[in-house]
């Protein structure tokens, strides 16, 4: 009898406990623990525990049980990120040989993304209003990537010449309304690729933006606008790209004797976003290493990602942002800048960062130490001591990259 | 014309033919080396090398192998201290017929995916298409992107018609047409196509027999990939009735779905007839894919001394992301379950080269197209998944340093091949 009764209430409290951990060990789908958390929206550059389920954040916090989760992820000497965000990429990938739009020289987001840590990419004006349906049919609604885009003030996007060039199909009307149709998916407006002297392309593309309330992104093959113009008719907020080129149809930002040319470096104080949009030919040495030098930092790292840059001095946006790194960045200026202050130049401030609530889209990055090299445009190249490698990708709360399986079982 | 006109156009003539034949004669001799690649280790599997030797490069071709061929002798060096040097990769199954057709599942749709932004990152110069196109739908897939890449396409033709549209076209025994997938290998398209594949199909040994006389008509190897029969086909029969020597079983080790037989049983034991199999001639290929490669399969294999003969990819957009994701992981996962890096070098080159007869490929001859991988075995602690989320540890992993295609280079991680940016500022 005494025996019955001591143990009845022991097993009580066993249950109890028993019960409250099993409650509470099914909380969070997944816990990354230890990990260096860059998150420049909420002003966090330290190590942290982030904790996910159903797709979202749910606590951001220094040691949170592992308890409380019914995966672990160890992450310690790993940098946290809010999964990257590359602006200018070409995505409109068809099986139309020699064009970007619905072609072969634009290439599938997905092969290229989670591997390099991005969770979002923007395409850059691969398609205009003619065109966007069968480019979000296409790529944009199956892909696992989350697909933005700029859309192209010519009605048939990057179709190549002369369909490209018609001036009469840059309708800023047209434009305007597909915006307003798809504001989930369409970021902004833009120009490129109009080898006449008018300016009513370029003031097309202003008008349908600016009516948009949205940027506008100049590329580049305009060869008859100065870069002074160009830059003194765009507004706070409006993004150039291909800001380090060196090449004949537009003027290089920095001038023979290895200054940074002043009107440049004024639109960026005047708030002009410089993208990088590196591309095969859009990033050199010789402009990238006197202009930060000078002040002018990148805002965004975009890859300019297609089928001729992707195998290039280009290769990734990780390869491209360790340029920066060793050219003298922080390693946490470049991480901020690739998500919170692209996200915001894209007017999406639900992404880029890791909110108690926001979509989980983070990636585990390694900063390696070793001897390293990095080609640009002319084939140049720097050394440098340092270069990020993912390790680990998540989109909506699933693991859709583990390099070296974090999250996986051991077998046996 | 007199006689000594004659005579004078005569010896003119003769003259004009000599310098010519000199002129031929002494370039022949006197080829130079565009490209050295010097101080690597070479792992040329065909040819019984592994060692330190230098690479000379003439044009698109490989003009010769050997020690200490001097700096002096060639217009640029690339110094490969510390990095291997390999055959470019072979990789013999993958799906890149990509399109647009949303009907579709891998012939011209999403699910295949262009080739170059896998390949040459990855040192692979070559890939073998494994079926995603048949006779039907092969010229497409031949115009839209075979001729636009830069990396070597090859392919398996489909014994269906349409290649890999749909589940239900691939049942479809009325389009399985062996004279014509003959015909448009030997009499068409011979250079780029190399075998047959057989696959997804649901009923008895009827599409791996069509397949085999197809084979028979046009002399070229069938792949098959036998994972979805109602009820289960035993994989005992197929190795030792239906293929011939030369053929090829994918999806080696592969664990599920359930009407796959396996080559390892419940007990980690590998049935004896596979062994037996392997002898006879069948060509084992990994095809990891994104469902395709367990540990459970290919652990207990090699331990119990199964080698699979071909270590391939099933590239597609279901696997790129996946255990697999590129194929120096993939090697390097084989490194860590026990192969030596020359085993593993030898089943993604000169292998794969033998099977699908293109033994013009996968080596480093004098005269062979210049297609080279240069990688760097990093040292350190990785992880390696497989189809099931379960992994295994290990302290190796190769990296792709720089991908030479016909004597091009085409991919180059650290710039080895490139001059300091400041080199003409200094001038």
């Amino acid at each position: 009898m005494r025996q019955e009764l001591s143990i009845r209430p022991i097993l009580i409290i066993i249950l109890c406990m028993v019960f409250s951990f099993r409650s509470f060990g099914q909380e969070y789908d997944f816990l990354i623990k230890g990990a260096y958390l860059i998150d420049a929206k909420n002003d966090i550059r330290d190590i942290m525990d982030v904790a996910v389920s159903d797709g979202k954040i749910m606590a951001v916090s220094k040691n949170l049980s592992e308890d409380s989760a019914k995966k672990v992820i160890s992450a310690s000497g790993m940098i946290l990120s809010p999964g990257l965000i590359d602006p200018h990429t070409h995505v409109f990938v068809g099986s139309k040989t020699g064009a970007f739009a619905d072609g072969f020289n634009s290439v599938s987001p997905d092969d290229f993304t989670f591997r390099s840590g991005i969770t979002t990419v923007v395409d850059a004006g691969t398609s205009g209003w003619r065109n966007f349906t069968t480019f979000k049919n296409n790529v944009i609604d199956p892909s696992r990537t989350r697909v933005l885009a700029f859309l192209n003030i010519a009605g048939t996007g990057m179709s190549g010449n002369p369909t490209q060039e018609n001036i009469l199909d840059m309708d800023p009307e047209k434009a305007y309304e597909t915006l307003q149709q798809f504001p989930d998916i369409l970021v902004g407006i833009k120009i490129g690729h109009y080898t006449g002297p008018e300016w009513l392309p370029f003031e097309n593309a202003l008008e349908a933006s600016g009516r948009a309330g949205k940027p506008l992104l100049v590329e580049c093959h305009l060869p008859q606008y100065s870069l002074a113009d160009q830059l003194e008719k765009m507004r706070p907020g409006d993004i150039i790209t291909h800001s380090f080129e060196e090449i004949d149809e537009r003027l290089p930002i920095i001038d023979p004797e290895g200054r940074l040319h002043p009107f440049v470096k004024a639109a960026y104080d005047r708030g002009v976003n410089f993208d990088v949009g590196h591309g095969g030919a859009g990033f050199w040495f010789s402009q990238a290493i006197p202009a930060y030098q000078q002040g002018l930092v990148p805002n965004s790292f975009g890859t300019d990602l297609h089928r001729f840059s992707m195998n290039s001095g280009m290769k990734n946006m990780l390869n491209v942002m360790s340029k920066f790194i060793n050219i003298g960045m922080s390693l946490e200026d470049v991480i901020e800048r690739a998500s919170w202050q692209t996200a915001k130049a894209i007017h999406r401030e639900d992404l880029g960062h890791l909110s108690v609530g926001a979509v989980a889209d983070l990636t585990l990055l390694r900063l390696n130490e070793g001897n390293f090299g990095f080609i640009d445009a002319g084939k140049n190249k720097i050394e440098g001591n340092n270069k990020l490698e993912t390790e680990l990708t998540m989109k909506d709360g699933k693991v859709v990259y583990d390099l070296n399986g974090l999250a996986a079982n051991k077998y046996q | 014309m007199s006689l000594p006109a004659l005579l004078n156009k005569i010896i003119y003539h003769l003259f004009f033919l000599l310098t010519v034949f000199f002129a031929v004669i002494i370039g022949s001799n006197a080829q130079e080396i565009d490209l050295l690649l010097k101080g690597g280790h070479v792992i040329d599997p065909k040819n019984g090398i592994s060692e330190t030797m230098d690479v000379a490069i003439s044009g698109k071709t490989i003009l010769k192998v050997a020690k200490n061929i001097p700096e002096s002798s060639a217009k640029k060096t690339i110094n490969l201290k510390g990095y291997y040097i390999t055959p470019g990769l072979i990789d013999m199954h993958v799906h890149v017929f990509h399109g647009t057709d949303t009907d579709s599942y891998i012939a011209n749709a999403l699910t295949s995916l262009p080739p170059d932004g896998f390949t040459f990152r990855s040192g692979v110069t070559t890939v073998v298409d494994a079926g995603s196109s048949g006779w039907r739908n092969f010229r497409q897939f031949k115009e839209q992107t075979i001729d636009e890449s830069q990396t070597r396409v090859l392919a398996l033709l489909n014994i269906v018609g349409t290649g890999m549209y749909g589940r239900y076209e691939e049942q479809n025994v009325m389009d399985m047409n062996p004279t014509m997938t003959a015909n448009m290998i030997t009499k068409m398209f011979p250079e780029i196509l190399v075998g047959i594949k057989s696959a997804h199909y649901w009923g008895d040994f009827t599409q791996v027999d069509i397949a085999v006389e197809a084979g028979k008509l046009a002399k070229v190897p069938v792949m098959v990939d036998f994972g979805e029969h109602q009820p289960p086909n035993s994989i005992e029969e197929l190795f030792m009735v239906h293929l011939r020597p030369g053929d090829i079983f994918t999806h080696t080790f592969s664990y599920g779905p359930n009407n796959r037989e396996t080559i390892v049983d419940e007990d980690l034991k590998v049935k004896p007839f596979i062994f037996e199999a392997q002898k006879r001639g069948i060509n084992f290929d990994v095809g990891h894919g994104g469902g395709a490669f367990s540990f459970r399969q290919a652990i207990p294999a090699i331990q119990q001394g199964f080698m699979p003969d071909v270590i391939s990819s099933d590239l597609h957009t279901q696997s790129m992301n996946s255990g697999f994701k590129d194929m120096p992981n993939l090697l390097s996962k084989f490194m860590n379950m026990g192969l030596s890096l020359e085993e593993v070098v030898h089943r993604a080159t000169w292998s794969p080269a033998q099977v699908i007869n293109r033994e013009d490929l996968g080596h480093l001859d004098p005269g062979a197209e210049a297609d080279i991988a240069v990688f760097t075995l990093r040292e350190g602690d990785f992880g390696f998944l497989d189809i099931r989320r379960t992994k295994i540890d290990g302290d190796k992993r190769l990296e792709t340093e720089m991908t030479i295609r016909a004597g091009r280079v085409v991919w180059d991680l650290n710039g080895l091949n490139s001059p300091y940016w400041d080199t003409e500022l200094k001038k």
